[in-house]
């Protein structure tokens, strides 16, 4: 099988991340919840899993990481936290739509779009400049397209937002594992990702690291401050209700870990390199619209194209077929097909990760040459 | 055998605290609370004995954790808070 879906799930994992999710179905119960074997072994995993999180992307304190059941999850606790009935919010043009359908639902939200075209960082910096001066309560932005893989200056966004005082919350679900991300640096509020992407870990995970206290989301038991009525006001605690899905985070722990034995700047030049060559495949491809960038650093993972005359979902069902894992349509992001002029269209989007291999790019390159008219 | 605990916020608090002390060359267990001494209900504690505590307290100011309270039993079911 060739996999270049990677921007939806990583489905090769490191074998540590199953052996580690296999041993924890056996031997973890809930952590804090005893003082006996398995709930003290679980509390070490889960505490192993934070500090990990919290080195890789430059956290103060593991307090600070927060486990989610994904990056929309982590996402909702986050615009929730900032965003209330009548506020405004700024957003780029490439978010998906677990960040607009969260500040949709809000009443009498007025979300602000900064538009930028693809793989423009400065347009984009001075889009959401623009709009950073109408002072708005909360900005949302995400790392990198999930359809497109064009990487947004975060760094320069979030300076832009602490000069002005505006609280920022960055989905980072496709660069987590896949670009550096430093959050002291950044300063943002909030950094939401899932764990089964470029993390390596798997479905049901995420986290949300914090720079604030939030509000809850769900409340129930966290083995702390018991008596009291009201969720815990400390974290991870507080937003950490329930019982705790030790066999995902123990697979996400060796996810981790992977990335910390491999380094994300050499995950970073790998995919670039897989990126490019399917960039100058596809450009040779006649009749293939590719969209990719000129420039380096500037496009992360993943990369769309169209091809004139053929429907992109039908398209990709027929590289299914052929045992070739991409996606088609519209990505569950409609506003940066809208930005891109792509929203009628569609697009085919194909994306690579941290275990994705250079026969996969060649073999996906030949077999769409033979399905192209 | 005398022994101190250090009354912590949450289990990852007393995680970190726990840590920071074994990186210092203390020995430190994390466990619940003793409900006599939990509070608001269900806490965690980190175990130190009457010696170590001295230098834990160094450890802890350098490292910026800040026990929430913190105390002393001979393990016969009595609690004495220690006054910081």
């Amino acid at each position: 099988m060739i996999f270049l879906d990677s921007a939806a799930t990583s489905l090769r994992k490191p074998p540590a991340v199953a052996r580690a999710m296999a041993r924890a179905v056996r031997g973890l119960s809930s952590p804090g919840r005893g003082g006996y074997a398995s709930a003290r072994a679980a509390a070490r995993t889960a505490f192993a899993c934070r500090e990990a999180a919290a080195r890789l992307f430059r956290v103060p304190s593991p307090e600070q990481v927060v486990f989610t059941s994904s990056a929309t999850h982590a996402l909702n606790i986050a615009i929730h936290a900032l965003v209330k009935p009548g506020s405004r919010v700024v957003i780029s043009g490439f978010e998906h739509n677990a960040v607009t359908r969260p500040l949709y639902a809000i009443p009498e939200v007025e979300v602000r779009v900064a538009r930028a075209p693809l793989f423009q960082p400065r347009a984009q910096r001075e889009a959401f400049c623009r709009l950073l001066e109408e002072k708005p309560d909360a900005a949302v932005c995400t790392h990198v397209s999930n359809v497109f893989g064009s990487v947004l200056p975060v760094e320069e966004i979030a300076e832009e937002c602490r000069a002005r005082g505006v609280p920022l919350i960055l989905d980072v679900s496709q660069s987590a594992g896949a670009l550096p991300l430093d959050f002291s640096a950044l300063g943002a509020d909030f950094l939401a990702m899932p764990g089964h992407k470029g993390l390596c870990g798997p479905q049901g995970t995420g986290l949300l690291l914090c720079g604030r206290v939030p509000e809850p989301l769900l409340r129930g038991g966290t083995g702390s401050a018991s008596r009291s009525r009201a969720m815990p006001d400390f974290l991870p605690d507080r937003l950490e209700a329930g019982t705790h899905n030790m066999p995902g985070i123990a697979g996400l722990l060796e996810g981790i870990r992977f990335l910390e034995s491999e380094g994300v700047e050499t995950v970073r030049r790998r995919e670039e390199e897989l990126l490019a060559r399917l960039a100058a495949g596809l450009r040779a491809l006649p009749g293939v619209e590719v969209f990719a960038a000129e420039e380096p650093g500037r496009q992360s993972g993943a990369l769309s194209f169209r091809v004139a005359g053929l429907d992109c979902e039908e398209l990709g069902e027929a590289l299914g077929e052929r045992d070739v894992a991409v996606r088609a349509g519209l990505h569950c992001a409609p506003l940066a097909h809208e930005t891109a002029g792509t929203l009628e269209s569609g697009t085919v989007r194909v994306s690579v990760g941290a275990l994705t291999r250079p026969w996969e790019v060649e073999g996906f390159l030949e077999i769409l040459k033979e399905l192209l008219p | 055998m005398l022994y101190y605990l250090i009354v912590c916020r949450s289990l990852t608090y007393a995680q970190r605290t726990a840590a920071a002390l074994e990186r210092a060359g203390l020995t430190a267990r994390v466990l619940r609370s003793p409900k006599a001494i939990a509070g608001e209900g269900c806490s965690h504690s980190v175990k130190i004995s009457q010696r170590s505590l001295p230098r834990a307290l160094q450890v802890l100011r350098r490292a910026d954790l800040v026990p929430k309270r913190i105390y002393i039993t001979a393990g016969d079911g009595s609690w004495q808070e220690v006054d910081l």
